[in-house]
């Protein structure tokens, strides 16, 4: 020991007395000029180095003598520069394609080496969410991301999509996961103040606005691990965005221009008939809507609809051609972006512009992105972005039942001519078209009553960096969300139901302020130990405010103002909700193979009780680059990594949940939407909240174990990713259903449990790398399962969404989330109907669960196959099992619209699926007829029994197909234009699977604010969209 | 280097709020109160429960008892639409919205001493309104440990027997609270009173009606109650038409009888365009050389006040229930004198009270034609006196009958006086059998619908929740 303590001492004593010299410099990246932080530096021979800083700078002392600088960084091939005698050494990094470690973006905005990871992530770069441009960027990722269901709910433009991350882990609908934009959280609520069953307005959700010509990458943080540093934020995942930036140019401004024109038509036609015209009993009805059960059309003469006229009766074989049109959808983005040593910036402006194949159906937004960063100091560093985000649409199409302005694919009588109910107003504003005292012509609906909206959003954040030594350096980032929503809602005086006209107007409000605060420590020990460190403070505030107006009774018929209305019922919401929060990580290395985090955050809801309102989420996860710990050399696995996680994220609640309070009614509420209106009589109404408050609640608590692995072959030409996981999700803050006659409905406890298990892969192939010609396949694969696993004790089941006739989605335990309706009475072993021998028809039975509406697996196929200039892009997105129930196609068959209920009209009609009970258990083939083919298919639903137009939501869809040209730089010959690509693009090309006949398998009655998953009633048809694209770069 | 400390310091300074605690503690929602005056807790209560049940137990169900010939989304043929959204929404109305808050008003009332009895009698009263509905729908019901969710989490069914007598000791609770009255100084209820303005002789009377209405339906199997009855019949009840227990519908946009808004909302605002509710054959059979026939229908091109068939709406050709009756300020009726003065009729006929039966039946009926023809507010055809008179001069005696003649005369009478009162129609066919409804054509059920099945709502929490009898399983008060 003595001797130790000696050679130490000569050791230093030597140190002290040798010449020295401190040499810097900057690292970048020889790819694009971009610094480079966190490369290691190190004295050839010895171990003396440093890391660089933020901004790729370094400082190390080494002998007066020189030496040789050793510079290493994840992804970069090494590089040995001899210092000499200079002072300054800088250094740029050529990438590595070999390591394949690259740099991606983690909960707080923070960057990681891939390799660091202990949990999965997937990540989506801009050229891929650009092949076809969406207006809703959640459409873009569809088929590319593993781990995600995303689900489009109609063709309505401005219309929302769902995603769920890793199936549903809440049973009180907070299933949605976090978008957060640039390292601040926004709003991503989907406010639907119609009645999301009877007239629903589906309009997008907040990540709608994200503006894809704007987006660097998309990291979706699936596992609890990945999204620990979110806390009570956290379980539904996240989805982190990074933006654009300006990088430093070619001595000049990249400005970058892209225009694409794309348009849209009926995805899905349903198979109509066209043998039989419009009424019913085989007798015509030139009145008929939604009744194809007329006589058989063989030119006889009749009166039109429409016009009057005596005509021969004929079949319109498309007359929905004659409603909906081809829509159109112009893109159109143009980019100013440069950067040098001092600072940044890129200015964006994209204009979309859209007419929906619905008539008057229109959208136009205009998105304004800039975002700028300025180094003051090696020290000092701040950015901001500000995204200014303006829509107005009209036209949107109304879903759901109940309200005059449905208007469903069944409408189309085969023997209506739509051109006749053009024009559909006389100039005394009276409505044309249908004689019917009860329907509307649909262009009336389309024109006069607009479903109007207007959203502003303005997302900006600010963020200044300091750093007073190279290895510390503190932010501060603060993000604030601004959404403007309003609506306007029409009837028209003279619509058919609404006869005197009303209007709803909805002005909502959401605002959240973000501020983060946040210390990083890195620090390398040797040549073999990397240690981070990060802490930090976060507040988020959360409001929300809504003024309704709903007026009714007009006078002048198309003026929407308060004071042209006989009855006014104006009402308020609001709810504000803070979130304080305190997270650390630290992340230690070895020898960059093995890395092992652990974090930690601790929450504070304002929604929780104080003694409950502070709780901690701890996560660990371990990296483990095996190729590089065993000093594996194969060609066959060139990179080989595992990674475990444990982590505990959760949920707060709503706001207002813990008090018993007497609310003040604007309506007192009757079947049919047949309400009645305070103040009635010169009274206003208070009624006492029908939940019971309650004690002690506790924050939801979802804990996940997470294993994986990320195996590279042939040189990285194939990349194999896999995970699995498991979570399970207790403590749910559940409103769960009491009996009624305790005086209460619910009562607000913690209780239940989901768990989910699941398991994704990706298989990412280089299968053709030649020098010309190159195909690129990938392959994603995602096997979630959602059971949940209690309830409250005596609690049957949970209604998650309804819609009418009793048809459910509910949660019951030891099951996923259910389909739950009205059955038939059938044999329990054939499970056939049993028929009614006095009528052959089906009878109706008990109420029960018919399966699960979540898919067992879904695959998503990109290919990408390029030759020189020429690339073409396809994705095929797969969806396997789950079960949707489709009122339209209910509706298709009972108004006898669609060629299966053409068969066998005139004949003896026999339900030739149903058996006839013995009376002894046993039964037999049905022989009993049925009066008639339109009492068969009228009949269907006896006491609304579901069974037969609930259908395997199965499908595989061609997604997205691209076809683009680069013109070689040669071929332009100019340095003016730099890059220029054109294209052909596609979306929803073609359904290439599906076993619901009719309709879109995709389409969801709820829209993305509820979790109503498999239940489709009178969606607006979605669309397939074929365009071209430019992109020029200056 | 202090001056970039100094200005990033200040940056993050900026962005942290000032107190934690002030920033948490938000959590009440500042758009609701924590307490509620009965003056605007009873307005929302009546006004809901009038309206959920004339939009589901009326509108829906008004050809089950055959008042009219179809309705939309009807139970006539039993099977499950006699449950579903139907059941769940009037259980829900019933016990989650009317019920608690009534019991919320009682208990203040109570707590605030006899000053307040007034309004503890009031809403002791329509509690007593409710449960009774519940168990006419329904049959047994949770009633002795209904919305006592502290105690009784999964609440027992009580039998029909027991609710009904339950509801009597209710009804006689509610008239011993106004017997106690101070002279002086009670509470001002007008303001949340929709029915009678704070009027407490005359929710006296109601509250005796109501359990004069209850005993008779328990008589019908237990005569032990009759004593009661006559003691009952001994105190004041509703016996004028001007003290009628209804909800006035003002008629303004918003505040219009849903039977015209269902008319509106899917139709075209007016019943004699849109045809949807016609008279049944048994109103077209018993409203013949009726005055009632003209006040209530407009006939169709076909003439004759042609009926429409039971499960099929009108036609032009055929009659169609008049605007007169499907109007935007229709009150909602809930008790009229003349259901009273038969039940003297009844209980006199069957010698169970003393009394001229063919003079009550003849008053029951002149009272009926007054309150349609003459005190009814807002309506827009009317019937002389001499008109009233010389139709009720034209019944014949029925003090000659057998009694069965007369019980049939009576009942037949009583359930057109039960018209447009949805539960008081079907209790009374139900009850008396007369007029005999037959099973609707289409029906699983073998007779009329006899009951309501259990609210899916709380049978998924409430597993005391019996099975569901057939629906034509008939009421226990029924003979």
């Amino acid at each position: 020991m003595r001797k130790i303590l000696l050679l130490i001492f000569c050791c230093s004593f030597l140190f002290a007395e040798a010449q020295e010299r401190t040499v810097n410099g900057r690292v970048t990246s020889a790819e694009d000029g971009a610094t480079l932080p966190g490369v290691n530096v190190l004295l050839k021979g010895t171990a003396s180095g440093t890391v660089t800083d933020a901004n790729g700078n370094y400082r190390l002392v080494i002998p007066d003598g020189g030496g040789t600088l050793v510079f290493s960084f994840i992804g970069f091939r090494s590089l040995e520069i001899p210092a000499g005698e200079r002072t300054t050494v800088d250094a740029s990094l050529v990438p590595d394609v070999t390591q394949l470690s690259e740099v991606v973006v983690t909960a707080l905005g923070v960057e990681r080496q891939s390799r660091e990871l202990g949990y999965g992530l997937s990540g989506v770069k801009s050229e891929d969410l650009t092949v076809s441009r969406e207006a809703n960027i959640l459409n873009a990722l569809q088929g590319k991301v593993t781990g995600v269901t995303i689900t489009q709910s109609s063709g309505n433009l401005g219309g929302s999509t769902k995603i769920i991350i890793r199936g549903v882990s809440s049973l009180s609908g907070r299933n949605n996961p976090l978008w957060v934009v640039d390292g601040v959280p926004i709003n991503d609520a989907q406010d639907n103040t119609t009645s999301r069953i009877t007239g629903n307005r589906d309009f997008a959700g907040g990540s709608a606005v994200i503006n894809p010509d704007d987006v660097e990458s998309i990291n979706v943080l699936k596992g609890a691990a990945a999204t620990a540093l979110y806390g009570s934020r956290a379980a539904a995942g996240v989805i982190v965005v990074t933006t654009k930036k300006g990088k430093r140019g070619q001595g000049r401004a990249t400005v970058t221009v892209n225009s694409s024109v794309r348009f849209d038509n009926l995805f899905r036609v349903p198979e109509y008939q066209n043998e039989y015209a419009g009424g019913a009993n085989f007798k015509y009805d030139s009145t008929a809507t939604a009744n194809n059960w007329g006589p058989r059309i063989v030119g006889q003469q009749v009166t039109e609809l429409g016009t009057g006229n005596r005509v021969a009766l004929q079949a319109y074989k498309d007359n929905y051609k004659d409603f909906y049109r081809t829509g159109r959808t112009l893109i159109n983005n143009i980019a100013f972006a440069d950067g040098n040593e001092k600072g940044d910036y890129r200015l964006s402006v994209t204009s979309l512009n859209q007419v929906g194949i619905l008539p008057n159906a229109e959208l136009d937004r205009l998105t304004t992105s800039f975002n700028a960063g300025m180094k003051h100091s090696d020290k000092l560093r701040t950015r901001f972005g500000i995204q200014y985000i303006s829509t107005q649409s009209q036209g949107t199409g109304v879903a759901g039942a109940n309200d005059p302005n449905v208007f469903n694919l069944d409408g189309f009588v085969r023997s209506t001519n739509f051109k006749n109910f053009k024009p559909w107003i006389d100039e005394n504003g009276n409505q044309l078209g249908f004689a019917s005292p009860f329907d509307n012509n649909p262009f009336w609906l389309q024109h006069e009553n607009k479903n109007e909206r207007e959203d502003e959003r303005f997302l900006g954040n600010f963020e200044t960096i300091y750093s007073p030594i190279q290895e510390l350096s503190f932010t501060a980032r603060l993000g604030y969300d601004f959404d403007q929503d309003n609506r306007l809602i029409t009837n028209r005086v003279g619509t058919r139901s609404r006869a005197t006209g009303d209007f709803t107007i909805d002005k909502i409000n959401r605002k959240q302020l973000n501020v983060d605060l946040i210390a990083t420590y890195f620090k390398t020990f040797g040549s073999d130990y990397n240690l981070k460190m990060l802490g930090g403070f976060n507040y988020n505030k959360r409001g929300f405010s809504a003024e309704t107006l709903f007026s009714q009774n007009l006078s002048i018929p198309e003026l929407f103002n308060p004071s042209n209305a006989l009855s006014n019922v104006p009402t308020r919401g609001f709810a504000e909700q803070t979130l304080f929060g305190a997270y650390g990580e630290a992340s230690l290395s070895y020898k960059d193979w093995a890395t092992l985090s652990v974090t930690g955050r601790n929450d504070w809801s304002s929604t929780l009780p104080a003694d409950n309102r502070s709780y901690f989420y701890p996560s660990a996860s371990l990296a483990l680059v095996i190729t590089d710990a065993l000093g594996m050399k194969s060609k066959i696995l060139n990179y080989g990594k595992l990674r475990a996680s444990v982590a505990q994220v959760g949920n707060d609640t709503n706001p207002y949940q813990l008090d018993f309070n007497f609310i003040p009614a604007a309506v007192a509420t009757g079947q049919y939407s047949l309400n009645q209106n305070f103040p009635f009589n010169g009274r206003l109404g208070f009624v006492a909240q029908n939940r019971i408050p309650p004690i002690n609640l506790k924050p939801e608590r979802q804990t996940t174990i997470e294993f994986g692995a990320e195996l590279q072959f042939l040189n990285s030409r194939i990349t194999l990713d896999v995970s699995y996981f498991s979570s399970s999700n207790k403590d749910q803050i559940l409103a769960i259903p009491i009996p009624q006659s305790t005086g209460f409905a619910t009562q607000t406890i913690n209780v239940g449990e989901v768990v989910q298990e699941g398991v994704e892969i990706s298989l990412d192939a280089k299968v053709i790398d030649g020098k010309n010609f190159k195909w690129n396949s990938i392959v994603n694969f995602t096997h979630n399962e959602s059971t949940v696993k209690s309830l409250a004790q005596g609690t049957e089941r949970i209604l998650i969404a309804s819609e009418f006739n009793n048809i459910q989605v509910v949660a019951v335990p030891g099951r996923e989330f259910q389909l739950f309706t009205t059955t038939y009475l059938s044999d329990p072993v054939s499970g056939r109907p049993i028929i009614n021998p006095a009528n052959g028809l089906r009878q109706s039975g008990p109420v029960a669960t018919r399966g699960s509406v979540m898919p067992d697996f879904t695959m998503g196929f990109i290919n990408a196959f390029s030759y020189k200039g020429f690339t073409l892009s396809t994705t095929i997105d797969w969806r396997s099992g789950g079960l949707i129930h489709s009122a339209t196609v209910a509706a298709l068959w009972a108004s006898g619209a669609t060629a299966e209920t053409a068969v066998n009209r005139e004949g003896t009609f026999i339900d030739t699926h149903g058996v006839l009970a013995n009376g002894d258990g046993t039964f037999r083939e049905n022989d009993i007829p049925v009066r008639s083919a339109q009492t068969f298919w009228n009949n269907l639903a006896p006491s609304g029994a579901a069974d037969a137009t609930i259908f395997d939501a199965s499908f595989a869809k061609l997604r997205e197909l691209g076809l683009s040209y680069t013109v070689p730089s040669h071929i332009l010959g100019t340095r003016f234009i730099r890059q220029l690509q054109v294209g052909v693009e596609g979306r929803n090309i073609a359904l290439l699977y599906a076993k619901v006949p009719h309709i879109d398998p995709e389409a969801n009655l709820f829209g993305a604010g509820v979790d109503g998953f498999g239940v489709e009633r009178a969606a607006v048809p979605s669309t397939r969209s074929i365009g071209f694209n430019v992109r020029l770069t200056f | 280097m202090k001056r970039l400390l100094i200005i990033f310091l200040c940056t993050a300074a900026m962005m942290i709020p000032l107190s934690c605690a002030d920033q948490l503690d938000i959590n009440r929602n500042p758009l609701t109160a924590s307490k509620a005056d009965p003056n605007a807790v009873l307005p929302f209560v009546i006004v809901q429960y009038s309206n959920r049940t004339v939009t589901e137990i009326g509108t829906r169900m008004v050809d089950v008892y055959q008042h009219a010939s179809a309705t939309f989304n009807s139970p006539r043929g039993g099977g499950g639409a006699a449950g579903g959204f139907l059941s769940s929404n009037q259980w829900g109305m019933l016990y989650v919205t009317v019920l608690p808050n009534l019991s919320l008003v009682e208990r203040d009332a109570r707590a605030a001493g006899i000053s307040n009895n007034n309004v503890a009698a009031i809403a002791v009263t329509l509690k007593a309104l409710a449960f009774l509905d519940a168990t006419s729908l329904f049959g047994d019901i949770p009633f002795s440990q209904a919305l006592r969710a502290e105690l009784f989490p999964q609440p027992d069914y009580d039998r029909q027997e027991d609710v009904l007598r339950g509801i009597v000791i209710m009804l006689d609770d509610a008239m011993d609270l106004i017997d106690a009255l101070p002279a002086t100084g009670t509470f001002n209820v007008a303001q949340g009173d929709l029915i009678y303005g704070g009027n407490m002789t005359n929710w006296r009377a109601l509250a005796n009606s109501l359990k004069i209405r209850v005993l008779m339906l328990l008589r019908n199997k237990d005569t032990s109650v009759d004593a009661q009855l006559t003691a009952a019949l001994g105190e004041p009840y509703i016996s004028s038409n001007t003290r009628a227990a209804m909800l006035q519908y003002p008629g303004n946009p918003g505040n219009q009888n849903a039977w015209l808004q269902i008319v509106t909302a899917f139709g075209t605002g007016s019943n004699e365009t849109t045809n949807y509710f016609g008279p049944s054959p048994v109103m077209r059979q018993l409203l013949q050389d009726d005055p009632r026939l003209e006040l209530y229908c407009v006939d169709g091109t076909a003439g004759g006040y042609k009926e429409s068939d039971i499960g099929v709406f009108p036609t032009d050709e055929e009659a169609r229930y008049s605007n007169n009756l499907i109007r935007a300020n229709l009150p909602d009726i809930w008790l009229l004198p003349a259901e009273i003065t038969f039940y003297r009729a009844e209980l006199a006929a069957k010698g169970a009270l003393a009394g001229d039966a063919n003079a009550l039946y003849r008053q029951a009926v002149t009272e009926t034609l007054q309150f349609w023809g003459q005190t009814i507010p807002g309506a827009q055809k009317t019937l002389t006196t001499d008109q009233i008179t010389s139709f009720v001069n034209g019944l014949p005696d029925i003090n000659p009958l057998t009694q069965a003649q007369q019980l049939k005369a009576i009942g037949e009478q009583q359930y057109l006086a039960t018209f447009w009162c949805p539960i008081v129609s079907w209790n009374h066919v139900r009850r008396t059998k007369v007029p005999a409804i037959e099973a609707s054509p289409g029906s699983t059920i073998t007779t009329m619908l006899k009951r309501l099945l259990y609210s899916p709502v709380e049978r998924a929490a409430n597993p005391k929740t019996p099975d569901d009898m057939l629906t034509d399983v008939p009421m226990w008060f029924e003979n």
